[in-house]
């Protein structure tokens, strides 16, 4: 969607490499469209610096600060030198009528948003915790884009880090499972991928569990 | 043409909209269902959005949490369908018609048409939608024990400045440090992070000065002037000093007050004399002695009138002014504040919302 954004000149903000745009827990009642350069997008867990997402130009991000001022979920930095449009509660009514496009261009992040929350949910209402390991497989190949969707093997660039992150389990748990499954020739593991040799087999086990734990409450 | 939406959409968010359809602008024709058949099913990709016109319409589907199945029924003018279709995912509710009906179809272009004319409903959306979106992290939070996420913020943010710093990013935990002092003045860290603020600010130019280059990052707009240091170790009178404010950090402002009177008097370090009567001012605001607190800060103005704390001390004044109950006056120095700053900085932030909560008292 191409914008015209030359009134807003004046809400232009930029950083320099390295400068951190908003942190994580402090409290944020701005957000921003991106003009140029990329921002990263991390979470501190214990002693690691979790990538969340690297963001480009065109995209938005601070977004929850629109309803309220809470603390910040995540902490941003520029990767390059960033030039974004920095927005709030009280100029957004500006950006709305002077640009209906950003804030549907919002809207449709928020349902993206949205869903993707949902469903990372759902792997964690799992019970059976090698069924959550493998919907975060599952989840993720949702994402793929692959050539052949039949195609049964699946290659993901993520580590046992990424995966117990995602199932919201430890570390050590999430390796128990993991090593289980390479036991049972299911997956692969490797530095920085792990391959899953059969991806419609962890979605009937997903499903079943699914089913048996519905039958159960 | 004018459609009144009485609530919102689906889920059950009190909003009341009106969509004004301009004359001229194409509205879809309203469709009807008969009773007992199906808008969509559960699982359906469709990029179809629907308003209800007349009869009942309910949505079923199994709640994330407990599995318990629910029936949302919607009211006349309605929005129902519009997060599955703009976000281009399947349905996951299956929508079924319950008495004849009639509804109005947008696909997603016309609904863009349409929100685009009437900026209030986006507007809306966005509230409920961001208010969905906050629910669910709690809900995934709730989930999740691991890790620092059921931190409290005061405490989260004193974390990440010490991550940074012993990562050895410093102007990253400059950053961090500093925003915890500016939310968290008083916080059960604001001592500590205050010495590993100048830690880090120190190990920053450290890094500037080895790098050929200059600088390789800088702190961000709302940085102030780092403090020069040439001294490896802190000296007596910045161990002092840190004692003292981290006694203001315990809320002991009575000693506290002592003690930066001391460094005060001592006299040995103009930088941190001057640093020390600022946190005077706090001390006395703190004791709730409102009027001293006016006269000290108008003191340490006279005597420093290019103290890098002079905004916040105006806004302290103001405070005073307030507790005193002359808000016309607290409005006036937080307007001076507001002439002295630029709007991306956190002093004027401040002043701004106190002059606001001044204007909705009155």
């Amino acid at each position: 969607m191409s914008v015209d954004l030359s009134m807003f000149e004046r809400f232009a903000v930029t950083f320099q490499p390295g400068d951190i745009v908003f942190c994580e827990y402090e409290p944020g009642d701005n957000f921003y469209l991106i003009q140029s350069g990329r921002v990263q997008i991390v979470k501190i867990l214990g002693d690691i610096e979790k990538n969340i997402d690297i963001l480009q130009p065109g995209e938005i991000f601070g977004e929850m600060a629109i309803l309220e001022e809470a603390p910040r979920s995540a902490t941003a930095v520029a990767i390059d030198k960033v030039k974004a449009l920095e927005f709030n509660r009280q100029n957004f009514e500006i950006l709305m009528k002077g640009n209906p496009q950003i804030a549907l261009k919002l809207l449709k992040l928020f349902t993206k948003r949205i869903y993707d929350q949902k469903r990372r949910f759902m792997i964690l209402t799992l019970n059976n915790i090698e069924a959550r390991v493998a919907d975060v497989f599952l989840m993720l190949a949702e994402n793929q884009v692959v050539e052949d969707p039949d195609q049964d093997q699946r290659i993901f660039k993520a580590t046992v880090e990424d995966i117990a992150h995602w199932a919201g389990m430890s570390y050590s748990e999430c390796k128990k499972v993991l090593n289980h499954f390479a036991g049972q020739r299911r997956v692969e593991i490797y530095e920085d991928s792990i391959t899953v040799r059969n991806i419609n087999d962890f979605q009937r086990f997903v499903n079943s569990q699914r089913n048996k734990q519905k039958s159960e409450t | 043409m004018i459609l009144y939406v009485d609530r919102g959409w689906f889920e059950k968010y009190n909003f009341s909209c009106e969509v004004e359809l301009l004359s001229g602008a194409k509205m879809p024709k309203a469709v009807r269902y008969r009773a007992n058949s199906v808008v969509y099913f559960n699982g359906d990709v469709t990029d179809r959005i629907y308003i209800l016109k007349s009869g009942k319409v309910s949505l079923n589907y199994n709640d994330i949490e407990t599995g318990q199945e629910i029936h949302d029924l919607i009211n006349t003018g309605e929005f129902f369908g519009v997060k599955s279709a703009l976000g281009k995912y399947p349905r996951e509710e299956t929508a079924v018609v319950l008495s004849d009906a009639q509804m109005v179809i947008f696909s997603v272009p016309e609904f863009e048409q349409l929100a685009m004319q009437n900026t209030r409903i986006i507007m809306k959306m966005l509230k409920v939608f961001s208010n969905q979106l906050r629910r669910m992290h709690k809900q995934v939070r709730n989930l999740i024990s691991s890790g620092n996420e059921g931190l409290e913020p005061e405490e989260g943010l004193f974390r990440i400045g010490q991550y940074y710093l012993n990562a050895g990013k410093y102007p990253q935990a400059v950053y961090a440090f500093r925003r915890y002092i500016t939310y968290y003045p008083s916080g059960i860290y604001s001592g500590e992070a205050t010495m590993n603020m100048e830690k880090a600010e120190k190990a920053c130019q450290g890094q500037a000065a080895a790098s050929p280059a200059g600088s390789a990052f800088s702190v961000g707009a709302a940085s102030k002037p780092a403090v020069s240091h040439d001294r490896e170790e802190l000296s007596d009178t910045a161990k002092k000093y840190y004692n003292a404010v981290s006694l203001y950090s315990q809320q002991n402002y009575q000693e506290a007050q002592k003690e930066f009177q001391k460094i005060v008097e001592d006299g040995s370090s103009d930088e941190y004399a001057a640093k020390a009567h600022f946190e005077i001012g706090r001390c006395l605001l703190g004791l709730e002695d409102y009027e001293k607190c006016v006269q000290h800060y108008t003191q340490m103005i006279k005597r420093y009138p290019t103290h890098p704390d002079l905004r916040d001390a105006l806004i302290y004044v103001g405070q005073c002014h307030e507790k005193l109950g002359n808000s016309q006056k607290a409005a006036s120095f937080y307007s001076k504040v507001l002439s002295m700053a630029t709007e991306n900085e956190v002093v004027y932030r401040k002043a701004k919302r106190a002059l606001r909560q001044i204007e909705e008292k009155r």
